[in-house]
């Protein structure tokens, strides 16, 4: 890895954090460290700062599933640190014991009292206000292809095994091989670029129709992650050949092998890997 | 063009300036004029010659139109053709068609009627595209990689090298803001100019002339509908309008108004167009709220009927999922409002349609045709009779395989495309009916349909979006357009589309400068299909046939899945659960607290840390 290779991960993590969020929670942490605060409100900065971390310091923004999730492990964590010893817990807890139980807290404690049961109602009267949502499925968006052999026009294919059988020409005869390419553009131009766009940056002009959106084949994380089988595996069965956790129902990718034959297949992959300048995933050699 | 008028004015200078010449002393005052006269419009042929020759035309090196031209075989020449003139292998499935190079005519322009475009113009199409067609924009280029793309595309045509063809670009002044006053003026000149004859009464792209548009090269071509200017393709904003005005579109129907309406006038007609859509965007929804009333549903009272209700605009595309594809259908979007009152269930849907096909019949279970190579369904008469093929997938059954020729003798196969005249198009001779009688009736008559899950979907899986599969049906809601009442069809994948009970479905179409408003109605909680409950997120989705295009069965526009919900008939008051939630906290504390103080009594018996307990 150069300098240069260094720089550009570092300016590109930097783009995706939100600085104006890190920054303040930064400077409270050091403020906490240097007024030496008490276990307690280390506790509480600490749950507050990775929770707004989390919620506001990414540009993009993580799912509040995922986020719930986080902040159970990260209150699990901060549970077990303050249980671990009988110092620590007095530590976490003198603080909170002095509140409800010394005379010159009472206002304060009166406070708490009416504050809290006011947000959580609030929070009740919040949760019925908001927009409804229609039911959430998360979809899979590149579900494990079957185990089992597919058919295709009559033939079976082992994906675990299956090689684009005009891959070698690459190598071998490049004219071919050339023609092969040549013969995928026609596929695509008058059957996928409907939806997955002239370019393949899957915005044509059918794209703003459907959900889930077509692929975008430019995006070095699609067809470079996968072997070609997996491509053909995708292409002929098309969406309603999906497990259930792709969502078959509401993919409008079509099943292909109505419309192509085999070789108009395997044509239009190597034409996908042509055009976008990707190469596939290699067959994975076992035992080395 | 500016050449031959120099020439015209030297000319006529020249003449009388002679005549001068020979005249005598006391004519020594009128000499000064003409000479000068002379002076000044030889002076202006020159400028309008250096005008030209300022235009020279920038054809580029031919490293630059190599570059171009290799930039083209990879990017354009699926739909432009190896030769430029638009006739690629993916060319016969795109509507509008793509330009043909070698006509030298180009639609985006800012230069006047007839002329070629600035190679700006063309930079500007290359790099936005033009929304609803195939061209989409071509934002990954360099400036460079355009500029060699236009020297190559240059090269198809020779007009690019013709002075004749060069012309300044029209100077697009900046609007003068909005008003209503000058768009009611614009109503009457979009009239007088006879707009609507193409675009229709309410610029629904529905006129009289409409079906029989032909570009140039004789291909079928759509008016705009003014109404969805998010669909323009030279842009959105009032300037684009003015400059499309101006300039006309060359190689279309579309006439320039540069001489015929003043500066002032083609703002009044901006602004009337611009009021006739309600938005540069076209506010897709993804979902459908059924609004709650208490009143009795009755259809007799139309759109009024909806009035409380959110309307939802959903997105059309071509059915290209299954055989009998429709790569370009003639509707692109649908509005939808609904309503029920915890009885009845009532649906409004609305699109534009260029014309009422009610004749012949249509129906969710005809058989599409093949769709040709050569250009759609318009092209062809024949229909196959089965294109299913054997497959295993999430339907969870196999089917039979059954790839059968395509048979002419049945029962769609005599249905020959609608004949088409664009001639007498501008109405010249004004008691001549333009071509209307030529366009034949249609065999398929328009249609809609709703759809839902024939059952409230248990668990995440839905039915197949395209009507349904095996193992999940759907309840498809139809209007034949031609007919009267409601269909009700069962659907279980699009091969297998049967007729189903209508019970009380009962339906209301009515069709009026140049949109479908239909409306459908129903009983709540009979034996069949979704109950619409309260509160209920109930996927459902949309298709719609135009019989002009030969739609019907497969070959049509949809949606995807959408989520309609049923409000309820009362909101439910959030006070009870607030106040469950704010005394349930307030006696945590209150119990805590107690217990607390039970325990100690006073701060000097809290537990205590040692010194240094922490190592700190």
């Amino acid at each position: 890895m150069t300098f240069h290779d260094l720089w550009q991960f570092l300016v590109a993590l930097i783009e995706s954090l939100n600085i104006y969020v890190l920054l303040p929670i930064l400077v409270v942490l050091i403020g906490c460290r240097i007024v030496k605060a008490g276990l307690f409100v280390w506790v509480t900065a600490w749950a507050l700062a990775v929770y707004l971390t989390l919620r506001y310091g990414f540009v993009i923004a993580i799912p509040a599933s995922v986020l719930s999730l986080y902040m159970g492990i990260v209150f699990l964590t901060l549970l077990t640190y303050v249980v671990s010893s009988r110092e620590r817990w007095i530590s976490f807890s003198r603080p909170l014991l002095r509140l409800m139980v010394e005379k010159k807290y009472q206002p304060l404690l009166v406070l708490v009292l009416v504050t809290l049961p006011l947000a959580a109602g609030a929070r009740v009267y919040l949760s019925m206000t908001l927009p409804i949502q229609p039911p959430l499925f998360t979809r899979t968006v590149h579900p494990a292809p079957p185990s089992e052999p597919i058919t295709v026009h009559d033939q079976e294919f082992d994906l675990n095994a299956v090689v684009n059988p005009f891959r070698e020409l690459e190598e071998s005869d490049l004219e071919q091989f050339q023609t092969h390419v040549e013969n995928g553009r026609r596929v695509y131009y008058q059957n996928c670029f409907y939806c997955h766009g002239d370019d393949m940056l899957g915005d044509g002009l059918f794209a703003h129709g459907l959900n889930p959106i077509p692929t975008n084949f430019r995006d070095t994380g699609t067809i470079a992650m996968f072997q070609e089988g997996f491509l053909f595996w995708r292409i002929a069965k098309g969406g309603p050949g999906m497990p259930d956790e792709g969502g078959p129902w509401e993919s409008a990718m079509p099943a292909w092998e109505k419309f192509l034959s085999v070789e108009e297949i395997w044509d239009v992959i190597l034409f996908l890997y042509d055009y976008t300048e990707q190469r596939p995933r290699e067959l994975e050699e076992h035992g080395e | 063009m500016k050449i031959p008028i120099g020439l015209l004015a030297k000319k006529g200078t020249f003449a009388p300036f002679a005549k001068v010449d020979a005249s005598e002393a006391r004519y020594e005052r009128r000499r000064v004029c003409p000479f000068f006269c002379f002076v000044l419009l030889a002076a202006l042929a020159g400028l309008c010659w250096g005008a030209a020759r300022a235009q020279e035309p920038d054809l580029g090196t031919e490293a630059q139109r190599e570059a171009g031209r290799v930039l083209y075989n990879k990017y354009c020449v699926q739909c432009h053709g190896e030769e430029g003139d638009g006739k690629g292998y993916a060319a016969p499935h795109t509507k509008p068609r793509p330009r043909d190079f070698t006509a030298g005519q180009f639609k985006i322009r800012t230069t006047p009627s007839g002329a070629v475009p600035t190679d700006e113009d063309l930079h500007n199409v290359i790099r936005q595209g033009m929304p609803y067609t195939t061209m989409i924009g071509w934002p990954d280029f360099s400036d460079d990689e355009v500029a060699n793309l236009i020297y190559h595309i240059k090269t198809y045509s020779n007009n690019f090298q013709d002075p004749d063809y060069f012309d300044p670009p029209i100077i697009v002044p900046s609007p003068p803001a909005f008003t209503k006053e000058s768009a009611e003026l614009g109503r009457e000149l979009y009239t007088q100019m006879e707009c609507n004859s193409c675009h229709g009464e309410k610029g629904r792209s529905d006129g009289r002339s409409a079906p029989t548009l032909k570009d140039d090269a004789g291909n079928a071509i759509r008016s705009v509908d003014m109404t969805k200017r998010w669909t323009y393709r030279g842009g959105p904003t009032r300037k684009d309008i003015y400059r499309t005005f101006s300039t006309g579109m060359n190689g279309t129907p579309m006439p320039s108004y540069d001489e015929s309406l003043t500066e002032k006038e083609r703002w009044q007609l901006v602004d009337y167009i611009y009021s006739l859509g309600d938005s540069d965007d076209a506010n897709y929804s993804d979902r459908l709220f059924v609004a709650s009333t208490e009143d009795e549903i009755d259809m007799a009272q139309g759109e009024a009927l909806f009035e409380q209700a959110q309307s939802a605009h959903f997105p059309l595309i071509g059915q290209i999922m299954e055989p009998g594809r429709a790569f370009h259908p003639a509707a692109n979007g649908i509005e939808v409002k609904a309503i029920h009152n915890s009885r009845e269930i009532a649906f409004l849907v609305k699109w534009h349609d260029m014309r009422a096909d009610i004749s012949g019949m249509n129906s969710p279970a005809l058989q599409a045709p093949a769709e040709s190579e050569e250009g759609g369904p318009l092209d062809e008469g024949g229909a196959s009779e089965d294109q299913e093929s054997a497959e295993e997938d999430f339907f969870g059954e196999v089917s039979e395989s059954e790839h059968e020729a395509p048979s002419a003798d049945d029962f769609f196969g005599e249905v020959e495309a609608p004949e088409q005249e664009a001639d007498g198009f501008f109405g010249m001779e004004e008691e001549e009916e333009p071509a209307d009688a030529a366009v034949q009736e249609s065999a398929f008559s328009d249609a809609v349909a709703i759809q839902f899950p024939s059952a409230p979907p248990e668990g995440i899986r839905q039915p197949y979006f395209i009507f349904g599969d095996l193992k999940n049906s759907v309840d498809i809601w139809f209007a034949d357009l031609a007919q009267e009442g409601a269909q009700r069809f069962l659907g279980r994948g699009s091969a297998s589309v049967t007729e189903n009970d209508v019970e009380d479905l009962a339906m209301r179409a009515t069709y009026e400068d140049g949109e479908w408003r239909v409306m459908f109605k129903k009983t709540l909680g009979s034996e069949a299909g979704v109950s619409f409950e309260e509160r209920q997120w109930i996927p459902v989705a949309f298709s719609v046939w135009d019989g002009w295009s030969q739609e019907r069965g497969n070959n049509r526009a949809l949606t995807s899945w959408f989520y309609l919900y049923v409000e309820p008939q009362q909101a439910p008051s959030p006070v009870f659960p607030m106040t469950r939630a704010a005394l349930t906290i307030f006696g945590i504390e209150v119990i805590l607290i107690a217990l607390i103080r039970r325990k100690y009594k006073n701060a000097l018996q809290l537990p205590v840390l040692q010194a240094n307990a922490l190592g700190e």
